[in-house]
Order: C-alpha cells, then structure tokens, then sequence
C-alpha cells in the first residue's frame, strides 16, 4: 500500500500543553479514521498534516514532502477543518470562486465543480445567499465543496458530519468512499463510534496526544464490544432456570435479558442458546460505549 | 512568486471590507466630512475671525500688523501647517482599520484555517492583504486631500482672488500618505501574532498618530519648522522606517500567526 502520509515522532506543543506526543503513524490510499475524544489531539493532528502547524519535534511528509514549507504538497491535500472557516459577507460563490483561484482554478472551472458539487450535497440553491445567513449544516456542505475544488490527492476531515441532518450525512458518506475507491487518501477524524463503524476503514485511535492503538475495521467491533452490556428483549419472560444458563448472563428484568460480552462473537451465543430455548426475539441493544472507556 | 493568487487575496479582502456599510462608510464619510470642515473653519476665521484666533496664537494685534498677517497669508498657513499634518493621521487611521480586519480579522473570524491550506505561499498571501489595506488608503487620501484642497482654493480664490494650494510642503504631505499607511500596516503584521483581535491590532497600529499630532502644535509653537526640508527628512525617515518594519514584519511572519 502506497504511504500518502507518513509522520514520525510528531510532538506539538501548544505552551505547556502537550497536543500531540510523539504520534508516528503512516496512512495509506483509501479510507482512514482518526477516532478519540474531545481534546485527544484528532484537529492538531490533520493541522500537522495539512501543512497549518509545524511540529516542535517529529517531521510530517504527504507523498515524501514536508505540507508546512512545500507549497506543492500543500497543494495535493485539502483539509476541511471543524470551524466552516467561510468568509461569512460574502455570497457562498464569491467565496468558492477565491478558493477556486487560490487552487489554480479558472473561474468557469470552479463554476462548473461547485455545481456538481453543490448539487450532490443538495446546497446549489444557496449559491448565491450571503454565508453568514446560513445555517451551519449548509455551511458545512458549501465547506466540504470548497474543499474539494482544489481536486485533492489527501482529504483530511475534521468532523464534517457535525452539523448534518442524518440523510446529508450518508451523501457526504458516500461521496467519501467514492473519494477512496478513487485511490486517493482520505483521513477522517471523529469522536462518534457510529460513524468509525460505518466505513470500512482504517483506524487510528488517539488519546491525550498518542496513538494509543490502530486498527482495521473489523477489529472494531472487538474492542467497542469488550465488556459491554448487551440488552436482549424477549416476547415472554424465560423462566429463571433457564435465564442463568444464558451464556454470559448478567441479570434478568422481566422479559429483558442482560448479558456482558468479551467481544460481538458471544452475542450469537446467547442467542442461539435463546432461540433453542424457543425464545422469541424483539431486539437486541447495547449502549455505544463512551470513545473514553474504549481507548 | 504567483501574482494572480496575491491579487485574488487582495481583493477577497477589499471585497470583505467593502461588503459592510458599517465598516467602510465611517471610513470614507468621516475623512470628507473633514476635508470640507476644517477648510470652511479655516476660511471662516481667516474672513471674519482672524484678530482673535491670529492674537493667540501669533500674539498681539501691533505684531499682527507689523508681520503683515492677512487672512490670505493665514488660511495659507492653517491649510499647510495645520490641516496638512491632521489629515496625514487618516492614512494611518485608514490602514490600520483594514490591515487589522485583514490580518487579525482573519484570526478572529477564523477563516485563516481554510486559507492557509490552500497552496498560497506566504509571500503571496502577505502582498496580497498588504495592497488591500495600502491601495484603498491611498486613494482615500487623494480624494481627501482633493476635496479639502479644492474647498481651500475655492474659497481662496473667491474672497482673495488667489490660489492658495498647491505649495511644496503639502504636497510632500500627500506624498508622506503612503508611507505612513505602509507603517501602520506593517506594525499590523509585526503584532499579528501578538494579538486575539482586531480591536487590539488597532488600537497598536493607531498609535503611530501620536508623532504625527504633535506636528501641527510644534508648528504653531515654532519648534519645528514644517518647511520642505523638514517634510523631506520625514520622507526619508518613513522610507527606512518601513522598509525595517515590514522586513522584520515579514521575516517574523509565520502561518500560525493568524490561526
């Protein structure tokens, strides 16, 4: 897999804040996650990449070149930060067209991406309002089409769901994947375990400034699932007898069986236990762990 | 060095400045409304005030008369030495309003993170936003220093029958214009990373007018002697000036200034 970016040893200092603490880690073409709590280092981090900060220590390479002094390297990654980052008096194609010089771009050239674009994202019809009068979902949307305009190799995202209706948010999902069957590198940071889930992607998980662990996606679900409470509700109460010899049984309410499992493997135990036992299933539920007692 | 991408910054940045009444019609209307002011105050004294006002601040009504002071001789002495200085605080003033919405606008409305990803180079990023501030100052300052000249000689002409501007020193004033805008700008850039806002970038770069206030009183006072020579020496004080502020400006410059 070819490396698009590599970064080594990477500390950033903000004071006497220790934002990023030694984080290495190589991202490859395709779809990657940056996942951790608020405060971890996830904005710092796609920062360094994009060329915004330079690390005290530790170098940052996209595609062999340092983002912070090469502009040509800086040219190749667009970075959509967590902030909209508009220039709210001007009209959403004002701002477009300034983006699209700024990336190379003739005006018809922007025109013409910015339709497509604008129009995926089912924001065209706000081409022409003011930016400050948008609100922030739209803003986010016309934030993802400028940052597509320079026709970017790396994509660094900085939450770009945040703001988004659920169905706009699957379009900007979508488009994402696209982006990386495409073979380009896509790096997304976000704090929601849903959101991790939904890609079938790389996974770097930071917390307090590291890289405390990377993963493939499927190997998620293993670790989200370790020692979690999994709530099964039936059509009838079981008897108890036969309740406690559920496997990983942790307690019975009525007709709702409580069972803690060390990974997504032991669900299908209980519940092939339970349906032997003529059983019949309503739901299965857990409570998404918070992304703090995961890491 | 990509000029175009230093023309499209600068002009997003007019574009700003100029999308808002509430910043751009102070900007231009206070300035006119004093280019006409302070010359309709100025011939009113010279016409019909002149042995009051002239008494304190040249002296006595025999001095007045042996030094043969005339409201022509007056109003040409208020519109030089006394209006010119004045009017050279409104490029500083001018610059420093937009250089700051410009540089610490950026950080304040955190629109710099989007900006400086793109593959705009600083150098192109800072010619860009240092024209934005320099050109419309500058031709504010023709338009006023036109006005308030035109008004002058109006006036001039029609009760003296004579012309009283231009004369050396004022132009030289006009000339001063855009290096002064250029020193507030560069302050602007110098404290950038220093600053949370545009208030505070203001509020520094503002501070260049205390120099240039205490011209039209050393005038009056006689400790200095606003001559050409003395125009010509700020001139080349202004140059270096500058030419420092706006290299240590930019060599101290880094990205993260204005994120």
């Amino acid at each position: 897999m070819a490396v698009g970016i590599y970064a080594d040893r990477v500390t950033k200092l903000f004071r006497n804040t220790v934002a990023l603490n030694k984080i290495s880690l190589s991202v490859g073409k395709g779809m990657n996650i940056v996942i951790g709590p608020n405060g971890a280092g996830k904005s710092t981090l796609l920062r360094c990449i994009g060329g915004l900060y330079r690390p005290d220590s530790g170098s940052v390479r996209v595609f062999g070149k340092d983002p912070y002094y090469d502009d040509e390297a800086r040219g190749r990654v667009s970075l959509l930060s967590d902030n909209y980052a508009l220039y709210d008096k001007l009209p959403v194609i004002k701002n477009l067209l300034f983006f699209g010089k700024l990336y190379g771009n003739s005006n018809t050239e922007t025109m013409n991406m910015s339709r497509i674009f604008l129009k995926k994202l089912d924001a065209y019809q706000y081409i022409d309002r003011k930016a400050g009068e948008l609100s922030r979902g739209t803003k986010q949307k016309v934030a993802i089409c400028r940052a597509l305009l320079g026709n970017p190799d790396v994509f660094l995202l900085d939450e770009p769901t945040a703001f988004l209706d659920a169905a706009s948010a699957e379009k900007v999902h979508l488009m994402l994947e696209d982006f990386a069957a495409e073979g380009k590198v896509v790096l997304y940071a976000t704090q929601r375990l849903n959101e991790a889930a939904r890609f079938n992607a790389n996974l770097f998980i930071i917390k307090k400034g590291r890289i405390s662990k990377s993963l493939r996606h499927s190997d998620l679900y293993g670790s989200i699932l370790k020692g979690a409470r999994i709530n099964i509700k039936l059509a009838d109460p079981l008897t108890d007898a036969v309740a406690r010899k559920v496997p990983h049984f942790n307690a019975a309410l009525g007709s709702n069986i409580r069972i803690t499992v060390r990974n997504y493997k032991d669900i299908n135990e209980a519940i092939k236990y339970l349906i032997g036992n003529g059983a019949y299933i309503v739901s299965v539920d857990y409570s998404e762990p918070l992304i703090e007692d995961m890491l | 060095m990509d000029l175009k991408k230093s023309y499209a910054v600068m002009m997003n940045d007019l574009n700003e400045v100029f999308s808002s009444k509430a910043i751009y019609m102070p900007m231009i209307a206070v300035p006119v409304f004093f280019a006409l002011l302070f010359p309709l105050l100025t011939f009113y004294i010279s016409t019909y005030n002149l042995s009051g006002i002239a008494t304190r601040i040249i002296g006595t009504a025999e001095q007045i008369s042996s030094t043969k002071v005339n409201g022509a001789v007056f109003m040409s002495y208020f519109a030089v030495y006394i209006l010119g200085p004045t009017f050279m605080t409104m490029p500083i003033f001018t610059a420093s309003v937009i250089a700051a919405d410009s540089f610490a606008g950026e950080k304040e409305r955190r629109t710099s993170e989007a900006l400086l990803s793109t593959p705009v180079k600083t150098s192109e990023l800072l010619v860009g936003k240092i024209f934005a501030s320099l050109l419309p100052t500058v031709l504010l300052t023709l338009v006023v220093f036109a006005v308030y000249g035109s008004t002058i000689n109006y006036l001039a002409f029609r009760t003296f029958n004579t012309y009283i501007l231009p004369t050396t020193s004022w132009i030289l004033i006009i000339l001063l214009s855009p290096f002064l805008s250029l020193a507030a700008i560069g302050v602007v850039v110098l404290v950038s990373s220093h600053v949370s806002g545009i208030k505070e970038a203001q509020q520094i770069s503002s501070l260049l007018v205390l120099p240039v206030m205490v011209l039209p009183f050393a005038s009056i006072f006689g400790i200095f002697d606003l001559t050409p020579s003395f125009f010509y020496g700020v001139l080349a004080f202004l140059i270096l000036f500058d030419a420092v502020i706006i290299y240590i400006g930019i060599k101290s410059f880094r990205k993260e200034n204005i994120l």
